[in-house]
């Protein structure tokens, strides 16, 4: 066959299957997990999107769509009812009896991993992308997420050999009250230790402390997130419910930082570098440029 | 018959009834009398087989009592308490109803008996009122047409106890209350029934069984039970005994 | 009080109201499906040959969705007011709840350990889970009210009194272990059980639903046998036995029928309240206490309730939805604080 020919079929046949695979790519989606629903719309496909649980605050156009409540009690009737041809989330999605009967009905179910590490998204930004027909886009983003992270690591070390690593607790609490404490194996403490910092907490899980024991840790640092309010509110709840915390070393010198509740579910979520270099920042002050 | 020999009831240390022999002989009131506290609830009690006996047995007829069960037994013995706890808005004659448990007799028949039974009791106005709306002395009728409809018509083998049946009642209902179970006796039904009105078991049973302190004091008939000398030793009352003018029973008044 | 409704009439209400809640039940939903297919499938169900073109999804959400699920809601609903009836019977006090002998918080504490206990294990395996759950929450209720009916016997006597106290320590007891398991739960956990705790007929397949629907089919079939006797037990126990019945023996059904019943409902569909406080009160207010029309009155009063409350679970916030037992306690409790207030209880 002559070269011309043999590049005129190429071309033939690269877009009859790109053409195939589009009709193929399912069009309508719901999504049962904050962190995946942000990198759908990371990948384009917010438009695609017709029914998310109530962890996907992100992007706030998301927050318009109809809600299939929390991503471990779906109901498998409400979902049909949106007419879906995929259905995403992470392996905390359920009940199971619930999957299968959406499964039975025709829908298309991919489970993802909700592991915060590297690999794991990779994998779920490669699938993500083939689903969405989007897979140089997924390789780009997965490229530039992984240098922003690597970046964090060096300024991370770079920090650590003129600063000590700061103690830090993590508090979270709804409308100020009653902060549960981010112990070990929590993606609370998996952040703050990407950000350089130093869990006071020595438990597993996310447990209260009393008083006494928040101030004999006294930590240098603060960071809290808070379910119900945010911003400039949501600080001054965690004060007005919880006075004692004026009188830790974190706020008598002002370090306390704030931190997005829906980071810490579902995975590594693409808000993630820049929380981690807002946490960094308040870690290792005077190191912002670095 | 319902009977039993030198039967006694203890309660942890102290001995609450002793060397009671008793026979209810068939077509025969027995009244039990005595102060508070003399052991006559204890004696029914154990007669109907609620308390358990430390000493002597009772027997109906030819068993134990304790070898009669369900709905036999139900069908020859029939107990009235003093009080009774209803907390349902059941209909009177539903209540009546339920002593009608232990027959097949049908539901024809029972609307018979019941009806009969609330009429002895001089209850047959309160048909298809509410038992909770009624007063306290109307509820014991009720609870009396029950234990009567139980045993309707009474006959020889059947015994009925009766505990204080006219103690929330008005004088014309005590009266008719234990008109009606005489005419039971009348008929055969062997009948015990604990009092506090000296005059009213003076003029409606046949014998009285005087307690005191769980033992028996006398067992005979009213004239020769209620004596002045025994009533004031008994009951610390000081009474003179005579005769009712026209029926010819004792009449106990107080001085 | 005069009865208001003569029990045919009651009866024939009743069965035209639960006729009515099934077909909603499987007629309405989030998704929603043409009147016309919805009778099709139905009709096809039952044996009659229609052409199944264009019915694929109705036949899915309806057979494995909505029959289920009604057949739950029927199921956990009759057993639950059923049971409601019989510990009224057994405590002789119209404001006696299933929760009493302690069926509920041991079933609460079962599922506790299961939720907890099993992710500590690393997780069930998965086609285990939904078995084991319902498994442990079943035996727990069953212990916890066998201990209670332990301890309120004595010589050979159940003092009821006596086990009124112990199911209210028990529960107490129960309680707070189940606080501590909560305790000792992480995030993901901790949601699955408050979760359970709200209860939901969501999730109802066939393979789970039978032991529920033999259990209920016999406590409902058993019970109404025992109307009589229990109409006398209401006089009081001694007088029940004067009556020629069997006390003992009736308040031993009393309790194990209530605790398999109970038990059962709240392993298939989690902590469901205020059934077996209000249906009794309601039927009771229509016909009056008598146990001949109580009993399988109740039993339909509590199966259309709880399919109307289930409506209300499915559509409310649909696409998602509201855990059923706040449907009932929204509706139960101030239903029954009027009750109390007209001094009717």
């Amino acid at each position: 066959m002559r070269l011309s020919t043999r590049v005129a079929a190429l071309c033939v046949g690269l877009l009859a299957s790109h053409h195939v695979a589009a009709t193929e790519l399912p069009q309508r989606w719901v999504s049962a997990g904050g962190a995946l629903s942000e990198w759908v719309s990371a990948l384009g496909g917010e438009s695609k999107l017709v029914g998310v649980d109530t962890t996907s605050q992100h992007p706030e156009a998301l927050k318009a769509l109809p809600s299939i409540g929390y991503q471990r009690q779906l109901s498998a009737e409400g979902i049909l009812s949106l007419r879906p041809q995929i259905l995403v989330g992470t392996e905390e999605m359920g009940p199971p009896p619930i999957l299968s009967q959406i499964r039975n009905a025709g829908v298309q179910v991919e489970l993802f991993s909700a592991q915060p590490d590297l690999p794991a998204l990779q994998s779920n930004l490669q699938h993500l992308g083939k689903l969405l027909g989007a897979e140089d886009r997924a390789s780009k983003l997965f490229e530039s997420y992984q240098q922003q992270l690597d970046q964090q690591k060096v300024r991370v070390t770079k920090a650590q050999l003129s600063l000590p690593s700061p103690g830090v607790l993590v508090l979270i609490g709804h409308a100020g009250g009653k902060p549960l404490i981010a112990g070990k194996d929590t993606s609370a403490d998996w952040l703050l230790q990407r950000a350089g910092g130093h869990n006071l907490a020595t438990h597993t899980g996310y447990k209260p402390f009393s008083v006494e024991s928040l101030i004999s840790l006294d930590p240098q640092v603060l960071v809290f997130a808070d379910r119900a309010l945010s911003g400039e509110e949501a600080r001054a709840a965690l004060f007005k419910e919880n006075p004692i915390l004026s009188s830790t070393r974190a706020a008598k010198d002002g370090r306390v930082i704030q931190l997005d509740p829906t980071l810490l579910v579902g995975g590594l979520g693409p808000r993630l570098p820049d929380e981690l270099k807002k946490l960094s920042d308040g870690f290792f002050p005077g190191t912002a440029d670095q | 018959m319902l009977r039993t020999q030198n039967l006694q009831i203890r309660r942890g240390r102290k001995t609450v009834l002793t060397d009671i022999t008793l026979e209810l002989k068939p077509g025969e009131v027995l009244g039990v009398l005595g102060p508070n506290g003399a052991g006559k609830s204890t004696l029914l009690g154990a007669l109907c087989g609620e308390l358990k006996a430390d000493h002597g047995n009772i027997w109906l007829d030819e068993h134990e009592l304790s070898h009669w069960i369900g709905a036999l037994r139900a069908q020859r013995l029939a107990v009235l308490p003093q009080v009774s706890t209803l907390d349902f808005a059941f209909r009177v004659e539903e209540v009546v109803g339920m002593g009608r448990l232990p027959y097949q007799s049908g539901r024809v028949r029972d609307d018979e008996i019941v009806a009969a039974a609330l009429n002895a009791a001089d209850a047959g106005h309160l048909h298809g009122r509410s038992y909770l709306a009624l007063s306290g002395g109307e509820r014991q009728r009720i609870h009396l047409a029950r234990v009567l409809a139980q045993l309707w018509p009474g006959e020889a083998g059947q015994t009925l106890l009766l505990d204080e049946p006219t103690s929330m009642l008005d004088p014309l209902h005590q009266h008719t209350t234990l008109q009606a179970v005489r005419e039971f006796a009348d008929r055969g039904a062997a009948v015990m029934v604990i009092l506090h009105d000296l005059n009213l078991a003076a003029r409606y049973c046949d014998r009285l069984l005087l307690l005191e302190g769980g033992r028996p004091v006398a067992l005979d008939t009213p004239e020769r039970v209620l004596r002045p000398d025994r009533l004031q030793a008994v009951f610390g009352l000081e009474v003179l005994v005579q005769q009712h003018p026209e029926r010819g029973h004792p009449l106990i008044i107080a001085r | 009080m005069t009865v208001l409704v003569k029990p045919r009439a009651l009866f024939i209400g009743l069965s035209l109201l639960c006729l009515l809640a099934i077909w909603l039940s499987l007629a309405l939903g989030p998704v929603s499906l043409p009147l016309l297919d919805t009778l099709r499938v139905a009709l096809r169900m039952i044996g009659l040959p229609i052409a199944p073109d264009g019915l694929e999804q109705a036949e899915l959400i309806l057979g494995q969705i909505r029959l289920p699920r009604t057949l739950l809601g029927l199921a956990v609903g009759g057993v639950l007011a059923l049971s409601g009836v019989a510990m009224q019977g057994l405590f002789r006090n119209p404001l006696a709840d299933p929760g009493l002998v302690g069926v509920s918080s041991g079933a609460a504490l079962g599922a506790a350990i299961a939720i907890v206990g099993g992710s500590a294990f690393g997780g069930l395996p998965e086609a285990f889970g939904p078995y084991l759950l319902s498994l442990c929450a079943f035996l727990g209720g069953l212990g916890v009210t066998a201990l209670v009916y332990r301890l309120g016997r004595r010589n050979g006597q159940t003092n009821v009194a006596t086990m009124l106290l112990a199911g209210i320590a028990l529960t107490a007891l129960a309680g707070s272990a189940v606080g501590l398991f909560t305790y000792l739960a992480d995030d993901a956990t901790l949601r699955t059980l408050a979760f359970w705790n709200l209860g939901s007929l969501n999730g109802a397949s066939y393979s789970r639903l039978w032991p529920l629907l033999l259990i209920s089919a016999g406590v409902a079939l058993w019970l109404p046998r025992r109307a009589k006797a229990l109409n006398a037990l209401l006089l009081g126990e001694s007088e029940a036995g004067h009556l020629g019945i069997d006390v003992e023996r009736l308040k031993r059904e009393l309790v194990f029928c209530t605790a398999l019943g109970v038990g059962a409902a709240v392993a298939a569909a989690g902590m469901i309240g205020f059934v077996g406080l209000v249906v009794p009160h309601l039927v009771r207010l229509l016909a009056g206490p008598d146990h001949r029309v109580l009993l399988p009155a109740s039993v339909l009063a509590g199966a259309s309730l709880l399919l109307f409350a289930d409506l209300v679970a499915r559509l409310a916030l649909a696409p998602a939805e509201l855990p059923i037992g706040i449907v009932t306690a929204f509706i139960g409790a101030p239903f029954f604080l009027y009750l109390l207030l007209r001094g009717r209880a």
